[in-house]
């Protein structure tokens, strides 16, 4: 006799979980069902990829993006959010370190400046730091402003990496390739290089229902789906993609360990998904722990983000001390 | 050779809260590739105002060393392994990794107001930096410079020479060496041997002539010092970036006792090659007297048998003395002694008086000519029983040059005498000033052995402590040896203002005083190669570590293989031995002829006195001294004695 209705449940073969992590609660810009068309099979099937030979490029550059704010001041209720946005290029060589290929870094102020007062806004133009405005209907009420400036930011970060993602391709070599923190559907030239892949690790967008999705969603460690290709969505570009589970998930999430891979909507891409897959595979290693992702976050993309933490300005997050009022003493 | 420095940095000063940079520590970190390692001086350069424009400066020694990788916990490495150490090797990166250094602040200039080590770029130390870091500066050049070449610092590429102060390594502003290292790697010898070189070539002209006294205590150590050694490319390479011309000692006298039958040498130089070159050292009462108290154990010693000793040598040893019963006596060896003595006895025992001989006890008596009479038994060879004298050269010591005692086979009590006699002598001379040297470096091994730290308070270790607290003031300076530092006397080696350490054993790092030192230090010290030493000296406000040449002379287990020593010859030859090297011309049926049929006694005294008078024709003399030949004759029967009054306060 089970002792709980979980217990009973585990009993009658769901599968045990624990863990809840933040993307499967979900995002503000979640996206909804799309909808996929399959490339490698009309159906979604699943494929081991422990046997598959890994690719083994020469080299390799990953890129990622870090966004810092704080709201620096205030006028009259119209936050001034100081925001800070990076990118990098590590790039890995024969002897397996990383190292620095390319970087940007950009500064800038995020408010709404018909809302401030004259000398405010002055400061600001003399300051000579880049203005983001908020649109007018987010300005209104600091909660909602805060949320735009962060979106504002998100873009701004976005924005950045785009660029200097194409400007790696540019001085990629013939033996190199580019692997990315998040999608290539949003740069014509990232989705068009034939050895530029992305990483996405947060699952908002979903391309399956039914049986593909629970097919998709509880896919083994060391198997990927399918090659599909996600149907169009506003101005991305056409792309292939599969799901790819680098640790098993039972026992913690349907999300953890899972990666979704983005890749140059070609025949070839198609006959070397299982190639692909297992050198993602062996990307597991080393952990990057300590982040909080890191069944999903390959450690050279940690990497870059610890190095592009480590050089942000110091005083862009909020410093860690009390914030209880001073006293008299 | 002032080699210029790389102006490249190596590596940036860090600081936290948890690690901050203080005036006397600081922490930096360098590439995973890096030619710096524990021991290497380093150059921290604030950032000026302006471009080269430089701020303070200050020069550290590397310390201690950390290197560890952003993995969060080793489970972590396992789970990505799975759970395999083969496979960890695959992973296509390589964790980030730091290398991160603490380092002791060596110097900082401007030196006041004194601050924490500023966060700015670190730089290999140059040769010009060296001299800056260790304060050399201020004794290497100048007007009356007084550097003595210590070893070759050697680290990230560089070989800066590193000088000693002969002003605190010699006196007077501090004096004394001590070395400690664990047994059997030949570093202490070594250094010693190459030490005195380098102060024999590089001792200031203003501070006069200097001499160096060894005491060889163990085996052929100290036997070969005027036979030069093999070198290799390296040594010589590093014989001239210190300016040391790399030769054996050119002037080496040595000294050995007799074994128990007066005429072979107890030494192990006694190659026939080199043999020639040994002295005899024969010492009779009157050196012996001054010294009883070496002998004698510390139980001996009571007021009485003080008192009745001083009163031998101030009243009876050398003059006409009358023992009250009749009797003249000239005491100057220990037969006359012990028929000064036979002398007393008979007499209170014949008259029946009294226990008592000018307020001395017969007890008493009888206790001090028992141990005064052992002594020559316990220490035959070196001290005679009724033979002159051969001694060290008092008065004359030349400039650069060592005297070597060879005490290695020598009872212990008898090293205890060499030594206790030979420093006390050294001593009144340069008190005197007419030793013939202004300063004299006494060499001594094994001084756990004679300046035990817990040990009885022995008259050796009383005198020891009087050269390290004392001696400088004089131009006496130990040089000393041991293998366990920790074990000697804390006032000597307290008083030692140079300190060398070789490869130290691990228990011995563990003991208190070895506290200040850095585990990392300590590691590197307990795994210290052949030629390399830590160094500390007043100058030098932390340990530096050294690698010197090694001695340009022949290693004593070389020398016994390349010169080994000749079997004892029978006594007739050995006399005939002894003469020829004083006089060329003597055949050795001569001397056969002569010494035929004679009592070795008369021999021995015969020939001691040819070597102190050191004739032209000795042959002649030796016959002189000899005498006219005497037929054996038995000895008289003594005559009875009646029993000692049995009632006695004495105590003993």
């Amino acid at each position: 006799m089970p002792s709980s209705w979980v217990d009973a449940i585990l009993a009658a073969g769901a599968v045990p979980a624990s863990y809840v992590p933040d993307a499967s609660a979900g995002r503000t810009d979640l996206e909804g069902f799309t909808g996929a068309d399959g490339v490698e099979d009309d159906e979604l099937r699943t494929y081991c990829v422990a046997d598959a030979r890994p690719l083994a490029p020469g080299a390799v550059a990953f890129l990622d993006g870090i966004e810092q704010w704080r709201v620096v001041g205030y006028g009259g209720v119209t936050p001034i959010v100081r925001g800070y946005v990076a990118a990098a290029v590590r790039r890995r060589g024969p002897d397996r370190r990383l190292r620095t290929a390319g970087e940007v870094s950009r500064e800038l102020a995020i408010t709404r400046l018909d809302a401030l007062a004259e000398p405010l806004r002055r400061a600001l133009a003399e300051s000579g730091v880049a203005v983001v405005e908020l649109a007018e209907e987010d300005a209104g009420q600091p909660t909602r402003a805060i949320q735009a400036a962060r979106r504002e930011l998100e873009r701004a970060r976005l924005a950045e990496e785009r660029g200097l993602a194409e400007r790696c391709l540019a001085g990629l070599g013939p033996d190199e390739w580019l692997v990315v923190d998040g999608v290539l559907s949003d740069s014509a030239a990232l989705s068009a290089h034939r050895r530029a892949i992305g990483v996405i690790k947060s699952h908002g967008a979903q391309y399956f229902e039914g049986a593909e999705l629970e097919r998709a969603l509880t896919l083994p460690a060391g198997h990927r789906t399918s090659v599909f290709q996600p149907r169009s969505r506003g101005a991305r570009r056409a792309i292939y993609s599969w799901y790819l589970r680098l640790w098993p998930w039972e026992g913690n999430d349907l999300l953890y360990g899972l990666l979704r891979v983005e890749a140059h909507a070609d025949a070839a891409t198609v006959a070397r998904a299982s190639a692909l897959s297992a050198w993602l595979m062996r990307e597991r290693s080393p952990l990057s722990t300590p982040d909080a992702r890191w069944d999903r976050l390959l450690y050279p993309i940690h990497d870059v983000e610890t190095y592009l933490r480590s050089r942000a300005p110091r005083d862009v997050l909020s410093h860690p001390a009390s914030r209880l009022p001073r006293t008299g003493s | 050779m002032i080699q210029t420095r790389d102006p490249e940095p190596i590596g940036r000063v860090v600081a936290t809260e948890l690690k901050p940079a203080t005036p006397h520590q600081f922490h930096f970190w360098t590439a995973n590739e890096t030619t710096i390692g524990i021991g290497a001086i380093v150059r921290v350069e604030e950032p000026g105002p302006g471009k080269r424009e430089g701020g303070r400066v200050v020069y550290g020694v590397v310390t201690d060393g950390f290197a560890y990788s952003d993995l969060a916990t080793p489970l972590h490495d396992v789970v990505s392994a799975e759970g395999d150490p083969a496979r960890a090797a695959e992973s296509p990166s390589v964790r980030q990794e730091i290398r991160l250094w603490t380092a002791a602040v060596l110097r900082q200039q401007p030196e006041e107001p004194l601050q924490p080590v500023p966060l700015g770029a670190v730089y290999v130390a140059s040769d010009a930096d060296v001299a800056q870091a260790l304060r050399m500066d201020a004794y290497v050049s100048g007007a009356q410079p007084s550097g003595i070449p210590v070893g070759l610092y050697t680290a990230a590429g560089l070989e800066a020479p590193v000088y000693l102060d002969a002003d605190f390594l010699l006196g007077p502003e501090a004096a004394h060496l001590n070395i400690s290292g664990v047994s059997g790697l030949a570093t202490k010898t070594s250094a010693v041997e190459f030490l005195l070189a380098s102060i024999f070539e590089h001792f200031p002209a203003h501070k006069g002539r200097v001499a160096a006294l060894c005491f060889n205590v163990k085996g052929p150590d100290l036997c070969f010092l005027d036979r030069p050694g093999t070198l290799d490319d390296a040594d010589r390479r590093r014989y001239e970036r210190l300016g040391i011309v790399p030769q054996p000692f050119q002037r080496v006298r040595y000294y050995a006792p007799f074994k128990a039958d007066g005429v072979n040498l107890n030494t192990l130089r006694t190659h026939p090659d080199l043999v020639g070159d040994v002295e005899p050292l024969v010492w009779g009462l009157s050196e012996v007297l001054d010294f009883a108290e070496v002998l004698l154990n510390r139980d001996d010693i009571d007021a009485k048998a003080d008192a009745f000793i001083d009163f031998l040598s101030d009243r009876v040893l050398n003059k006409e003395f009358d023992d009250g019963f009749g009797g003249g006596h000239r005491v100057q060896t220990f037969a006359d002694l012990d028929g000064l003595f036979r002398a007393i006895f008979d007499g209170l025992e014949l008259s029946g008086r009294s226990d008592m001989w000018r307020t001395h006890h017969i007890a008493t008596i009888r206790k001090v000519r028992n141990r005064l009479s052992n002594i020559s038994t316990r220490c035959k060879g070196l001290v005679t029983d009724d033979g002159p004298s051969s001694d060290l050269p008092w008065g004359g010591f030349e400039d650069r040059t060592v005297y070597v005692v060879d005490v290695a086979n020598v009872d212990p009590l008898g090293q205890d005498l060499v030594f206790a006699r030979v420093v006390s002598k050294l001593r009144e001379h340069l008190e005197r000033r007419d030793l013939g040297v202004e300063a004299v470096v006494v060499f001594v091994d094994e001084l756990n052995k004679y300046a035990s730290g817990d040990g009885p308070e022995t008259y050796v270790r009383k005198m020891l402590l009087d050269i390290s607290e004392r001696g400088r003031y004089l131009g006496l300076v130990l040089f000393a040896a041991e293998q366990f530092r920790s074990q000697v006397h804390r006032r000597v080696v307290g008083n030692a203002g140079t300190t060398l350490f070789g490869r130290m054993d691990a228990d011995e790092l563990a003991t208190p005083g070895y506290h200040v030192l850095s585990p990392a230090v300590k590691i590197k010290l307990a795994t210290l190669p052949i030629g390399e030493l830590m160094v500390r000296h007043p100058h030098f406000t932390q340990p530096i570590f050294v690698r010197f040449p090694r001695p340009a002379v022949l290693r004593g287990r070389d020398g016994v293989e390349r010169f080994p020593p000749a079997a004892d010859l029978s006594f007739e030859d050995a006399v005939v031995r002894q003469l020829a090297r004083l006089d060329r011309r003597i055949r050795p049926n001569q001397v056969k002829d002569l010494i035929a049929e004679r009592r070795p006694d008369d021999v021995r005294r015969a020939l001691a006195a040819v070597r102190r008078t050191r004739p032209d024709d000795a042959l002649a003399y030796f016959r002189r001294m000899l005498g006219a030949r005497v037929a054996p004759a038995t000895a008289p029967a003594r005559e009875a004695v009646p029993p000692l009054n049995p009632i006695s306060e004495e105590p003993y």
